[in-house]
């Protein structure tokens, strides 16, 4: 199947108190047109960064190199203005506060039909009925009512319901989620991740969702890609990955987490903090971490590479193979 | 005696110009010593004012709390009595509880004296090198921030430590490791702890003992493993089967439809009877009270009965002869 979004060699740096600061340092990755991808990884791991340089979205004085190929053209090469159309028509986002991009002095209405007015050069009326569909596709109770009340009169669910009304109001091919569920309850979060699943299998959308929970990804991701330190330590099948994995960070994280079937015993912590982008260890960025970690870990950088069934990881020693 | 009871507490907030809300609407709790008890419910349940309450940081509008026997009587402007230290909180979020411009050990020693050899014992305690006393709050990560914040209560050699989610702003990793340190000084110190949490997930790694509070009052209170395996009331299944499991299987977890209502309108009878599958004619009418189930086990479900047998409300419905509802 030919690829709807295919990043290869991505990287970002950014000007910081402490000098540049490489946050993504090569990155590469292929999502699918109707397919879930979930990105995992803990906070400065680079899941984010890697997906707002997609947009243009990083802050002044970034340098970001590699290609992102997206409809046959190069989002990181386009020019300011072109990205802005399809960063608004093909290619749309939500954030965990749905407040960020929702705007606060707007009925829900107006965000909605301004959108497509602007991308899609709807008249008044067609715009209107556009926006009562959307709110009606993410299952907003009383959409008419809905159009004229503003954000803050709804609840964290409702909002970032409106939030993915907005974002597929121009008919995205890819929506990229960046921790869309994690300020929410998990009645709500699961409510939010139906709607992600029912939206993708009717609408042949793909969806990017970017999140630190791994039970998250479990249930709707199709393939996932686990960052450590700007980096893919390891990729596949989220199946396999989540039942086999093969890098020992993807083991650990997994083993940090509360399991049903052995509640009794104590959780598996890994020892340490993920490091910080301006102090990244040398070799592979895991070692220091790692209870399988040789020389070769500590001073050359594991490439990724395929080790069969669809599956990559960046590892020297591969302990679990 | 229990190490802290609260009995019938409710917690109203006055609004100017509006109603009144009763963010705790009679919710009754009991930690025993050394036990670890979790309270969960969704945002807006009124688990966080109650653990204010608890602590007396917010005043209870009715109800008793009590302390290793001693009432526990809301803050003003003098200090605690000196009793009223052993019962100490742990925030959220570490960042804003910890004062940015002082150092770790002298923010430590403020929590209960002693000089450098304490504060180091105290970092010790919570797997911190002593070196840390000398440095500031942002040259730390957030899982080490929590373990200062705990360290600082840990100060005041208290017998109860109440935590507002301790864990909620951490990673996977970080998240297991104070799960596990807490679990270890409550069985090293003999600690009791009450620790609220919307993740259940943990809670139930870490807890003896949970509590689910809905809409201001308590639904159902058991034995963390009984409550896992058989839910007694049917807002505890919803919370527990929306659960995702990382476990790769593809499984979507079930959501609860409808919102939590606004607790200045909570509705009549049991208030989680609009988004209960299983509500029947009594359910709108009379409000549950919390009612012996076993020995053990509380719930405020009308389809529960004193004496049992406990019963996961689906089966109870069936043999009630109720008529789930489906979504």
């Amino acid at each position: 199947m030919s690829k709807l979004l295919e990043v290869e060699g991505l990287r970002v740096s950014l000007p910081t108190s402490e000098g540049r600061v490489t946050i993504v340092d090569g990155v590469d990755y292929a999502v699918e047109p109707g397919e879930v991808f979930g990105v995992a990884g803990e906070s400065g791991s680079g899941k984010t960064i890697s997906m707002l340089a997609l947009l243009g979205l990083l802050p002044d004085g970034a340098h970001v190199g590699g290609c992102a190929q997206f409809g046959g053209r190069d989002l990181l090469r386009l020019p300011k203005r072109a990205l802005r159309d399809v960063s608004g028509r093909d290619v749309a986002m939500v954030f965990q506060d749905p407040m960020t991009s929702l705007h606060p002095m707007l009925s829900v209405g107006k965000q909605l039909t301004e959108h497509v007015r602007r991308h899609l050069g709807l008249s008044k009326d067609e715009a209107e009925r556009r926006a009562l569909e959307l709110l009606e596709e993410v299952r907003i109770p009383g959409p008419r009512s809905a159009l004229h009340a503003y954000p803050h009169q709804f609840s964290g669910g409702m909002r970032q319901r409106i939030a993915i009304a907005v974002a597929l109001a121009c008919g995205p091919k890819l929506l990229i989620a960046d921790e869309p569920t994690t300020a929410l309850d998990v009645t709500v979060q699961a409510g939010i991740l139906r709607l992600l699943d029912r939206l993708r299998r009717e609408n042949d959308l793909s969806v990017v969702l970017i999140t630190h929970d791994l039970g998250v990804l479990s249930s709707i991701a199709d393939r996932i890609s686990i960052f450590y330190a700007g980096r893919v330590v390891e990729s596949g099948p989220r199946e396999d990955v989540l039942q086999t994995p093969r890098h020992p960070y993807t083991k650990a994280l997994l083993d940090a987490l509360p399991h049903p079937e052995a509640s009794e015993r104590p959780l598996v912590a890994i020892e340490g903090a993920p490091p910080s982008p301006a102090r990244i260890p040398s070799g592979c960025a895991f070692h220091p971490r790692c209870p399988y970690a040789t020389e070769q870990s500590r001073v050359e950088v594991p490439p990724l590479v395929e080790i069969g069934g669809g599956r990559r990881l960046a590892c020297h020693n591969d302990p679990f193979a | 005696m229990s190490a802290l009871e609260l009995h019938d507490v409710e917690v109203t907030y006055e609004r100017r110009g509006r109603e009144s809300v009763r963010a705790v609407a009679g919710a009754s709790l009991i930690v025993e010593r050394g036990q670890i008890v979790g309270l969960v419910g969704e945002s807006g349940c009124g688990k966080s004012s109650l653990a204010r309450a608890a602590v007396g940081l917010v005043k209870a509008s009715a109800g008793e709390i009590h302390f290793e026997g001693r009432e526990v009587a809301p803050l003003t402007r003098r200090a605690r009595p000196r009793e009223l230290t052993r019962l100490q909180m742990v925030f959220q979020n570490p960042y804003s509880s910890l004062n940015p411009r002082r150092k770790i050990g002298s923010q430590i020693a403020d929590g209960g004296g002693g000089g450098r050899k304490r504060v180091a014992e105290l970092l010790e305690l919570v797997g911190l090198p002593p070196n840390a006393a000398t440095r500031f709050p942002h040259q730390f990560s957030g899982g080490q921030r929590q373990r200062i914040a705990i360290a600082r209560a840990l100060a005041a050699d208290p017998s109860v430590i109440v935590l507002d989610e301790p864990l909620a702003s951490l990673d996977a990793s970080a998240q297991a490791q104070i799960a596990n340190l807490l679990v270890n000084l409550s069985r090293e110190l003999g600690l009791s702890l009450l620790l609220i949490s919307h993740d259940l997930a943990i809670v139930r790694h870490v807890a003896d003992v949970v509590s689910v509070m809905y809409l201001g009052v308590m639904v159902e209170t058991a034995p963390t493993r009984s409550l896992w395996e058989v839910p007694l009331h049917p807002y505890t299944e919803a919370l527990i089967g929306a659960v995702p499991l990382a476990d790769g299987s593809g499984f979507l977890p079930e959501a609860l439809p409808g919102e939590v209502p606004d607790p200045a309108h909570p509705p009549s009878g049991c208030r989680f009877h609009p988004r209960c599958p299983y509500a029947f004619e009594r359910c709108p009418r009379d409000e549950p009270p919390l009612l012996p189930v076993t020995e053990i086990r509380r719930a405020a479900c009308w389809l529960q009965e004193p004496g049992g047998p406990p019963a996961r409300p689906a089966e109870r419905a069936a043999q009630l002869g109720v008529a789930a509802r489906v979504e």
